[in-house]
């Protein structure tokens, strides 16, 4: 492992991918801070710069810029008390009053370091934990990878925040619309109306822009003209050492952000749901055990970092199920599958074996991402504060322009440019009538996986479904996912409120 | 109140056509004994009917307001939507993607973007027509030259000879 490492670093470290990846990092901070921008969009908005690259290279650019935009999301949080991305609306409970207090560099300080111990935690727990899971799941064939999808559409649909009726209505539709295109095994034309471009389906790209880039766009022609845009204040960075906070404040952290680090690792494994729901969750539970919890939300360091370590944290786990298993852990990561499968490669267990160099160039470039998202956010902070103040007006229009760009890139149609107008609007109405758009796209990617292998596996049992349970494994995933409705189930009919939307009431 | 609950009812009524929709063109796929490519898409429209039907019932009993879900968390404006305004950005993007092709990305890109900056333009900004076109030359040119030159993304033409 540690001679493959080398080489991974060893490829990581040509002048080329290292200032792919230094671009990458800054660009995703860039859209990490910018409130309305996301990873999915920074991700998904340069995976068309990839395509002429290698795999390689590519692929750290792409890894960067998650790393950068998990991170960068803190920076709006503590300076103008909105969460730039979904994964950092804990920061602002503590950031916002320690920057009110005069304390923002510390805020800032302490929120990078543990937002690269929250991600360099994750990343080792990835390397340690992916070749074994690997080794497991290279005997797992169609009824194992049916069960695991079904799972996976369970969990996404009824942990995803809002109404649970919406979210799994969601995750269905994302799966009907995935049914568009050749069917898997039988190669009848669905729902294609003869349209020859429909015989592909939608393009995943497509949908990912249109849902998170074009609708953010509509909705800021909604609100947009009357809202004023919160100017950032400005911090000293004069007298500060190191990163803001002394070493005792660093020691009395640790077992809250290894706690932390353990939650958002968790939860970012689980398919569908990531940092959005970890950071909450984490800052919750630190409160709890605090000594001292009547001061969180007032301005205690305790809630940033339990916040941004969960948050990033979530890289690795998310990661995780999408390099062993090919089924991707948030929608960042559904665009990384996409990024995969556009160099030819099918992430999956087989890629530790025929792609090890490669995999093992990933970790170094995540690992190497981290450490340049340290020095980079933390001494370049002054450039991304003045990047919040970019108009929203001039900014998002020229995101659409890149929006087309990719959408045209994938295969130079005019076909893929409608598909992302067409999800754009979608996108838009889901956020009118209180939709979640995560099990649309995760229902979308996972759906195309539950049906193909139902098909294999049938096949493989001559039609007989009784093969699905006697599968250990599979059964065990499916009667996972049984109990995993049936307590859904009983807790709405108990009390009628899911357990995260407990948490985001609180 | 009042208003929310006829929100959701409609939200309810769009839920239930879109899934009625799916189920009509499912009942027309081509079927064989067994399972066929009929069998998920059969399987999608009973949930998606069924959950469009709790979600109307759910209104019925439901006296409650429903908490909204804010994927970015961020505050609700004050001043409420502005239909206006999104009809024009999205009279604005099918234009310039119905003439991407004949007119071409530089020219349209140019177009799009200073008429999207103006509509976009806040109430409390001035509008600065030099500033705008500027912006909007340079962008298309770097994002025409960069894909064109950089990353062999031959994007339309139309009109320019080059």
């Amino acid at each position: 492992m540690l001679e493959l490492l080398q080489q991974g670093f060893g490829a990581v470290f040509s002048l080329h991918i290292m200032l792919l990846m230094v671009i990458g990092v800054a660009v995703g901070i860039v859209f990490g801070a910018v409130p309305g921008l996301s990873a999915t969009m920074a991700v998904a908005l340069c995976l068309p710069l990839t395509f002429t690259m290698g795999p390689q290279a590519g692929l750290s650019l792409l890894v960067a810029l998650f790393i950068g935009a998990t991170s960068g999301g803190l920076i709006s949080a503590i300076l103008l008390k909105i969460p730039g991305t979904p994964s950092s609306i804990a920061t602002v409970f503590d950031g916002g009053p320690l920057m009110e207090q005069g304390h923002g560099v510390k805020a800032l300080g302490v929120g990078i370091v543990f937002s690269f111990l929250g991600t360099i935690f994750s990343i080792a727990a990835l390397m340690f934990i992916a070749p074994q899971l690997a080794k497991v799941a290279l005997r797992f064939g169609p009824h194992e990878y049916f069960a695991i999808a079904v799972f996976s559409l369970t969990l996404i649909a009824t942990l995803s925040a809002g109404s649970m009726v919406k979210g799994l209505f969601a995750g269905a539709l994302g799966f009907a619309v995935s049914t568009v295109g050749i069917a898997p095994v039988e190669a009848i034309r669905r729902f294609t109306f003869g349209v020859a471009e429909l015989n592909g389906g939608f393009a995943m790209l497509t949908v990912m822009v249109g849902m998170f880039a074009v609708a953010e766009i509509i909705k800021l022609a909604e609100s947009g003209r009357h809202a004023h845009q919160s100017k950032a204040q400005a911090v000293s960075m004069k007298n500060i050492k190191g990163f803001g906070f002394s070493l005792k404040e660093f020691r009395e952290q640790l077992p809250n952000a290894g706690r932390s680090g353990l939650i958002g690792l968790g939860i970012g494994i689980l398919p569908g749901i990531g940092a959005g729901t970890s950071n909450l969750v984490a800052y919750i539970i630190s409160k709890k055990r605090a000594k001292n919890p009547e001061t969180y939300g007032k301005g205690n360091i305790g809630g940033v970092v339990a916040s941004e370590t969960a948050n990033n944290a979530g890289i690795g786990g998310a990661m995780l199920p999408l390099m062993t298993l090919g089924i991707p852990g948030d929608t960042v990561t559904a665009i990384l599958l996409g990024g995969f499968l556009i160099h030819g490669i099918q992430p999956g267990p087989l890629l530790f074996i025929s792609q090890g160099p490669l995999v093992y160039t990933i970790f170094a470039a995540l690992i190497m991402s981290t450490v340049l998202m340290l020095f980079m956010e933390f001494y370049g902070l002054r450039l991304f504060i003045k990047l919040l103040d970019v108009p929203k007006h001039i900014l998002l229009p020229i995101i659409l322009v890149l929006c087309v760009v990719g959408a045209f890139g994938l295969s130079s149609r005019l076909f893929d440019v409608w598909s992302i107008l067409l999800f754009g609007l979608l996108g838009y109405l889901f956020v009118k009538a209180g939709m979640p758009a995560a099990p649309f796209i995760i229902g979308f990617i996972l759906g195309p996986m539950a049906e193909t292998n139902l098909r294999r596996g049938l096949m493989l049992s001559d039609g007989n479904f009784g093969a699905f349970l006697s599968n250990p494994i599979a059964a065990a995933f499916l009667g996972l996912a049984l109990v995993f409705i049936l307590w859904q189930v009983v807790s709405a009919l108990r009390s009628k409120k899911s357990l995260v939307n407990e948490i985001l009431r609180t | 109140m009042a208003t929310t609950k006829k929100k959701e009812l409609l939200i309810g009524i769009a839920m239930l056509g879109a899934s009625l929709g799916y189920l009509l063109m499912t009942i027309q796929l081509p079927r064989h004994n067994g399972i066929d490519a009929a069998f998920v898409p059969s399987l999608l429209s009973a949930m998606l009917c069924l959950l469009g039907v709790l979600q109307l019932l759910s209104v019925r009993n439901c006296t409650q307001a429903v908490t909204e879900y804010h994927p970015d968390g961020e505050a609700e404006v004050a001043g409420g939507s502005d239909i206006k305004t999104v009809v024009k950005t999205l009279a604005l993007i099918l234009g310039y993607i119905a003439l991407l092709n004949p007119i071409g990305f530089p020219i349209m890109t140019v177009i799009y973007l200073y008429l999207q900056f103006i509509v976009l333009t806040p109430l409390d900004h001035r509008v600065n027509h030099l500033v705008y076109a500027l912006i909007a030359v340079v962008t298309s040119a770097i994002t025409y030259l960069l894909f064109r030159e950089a990353f062999d993304l031959m994007l339309p033409s139309g009109l320019l000879p080059f």
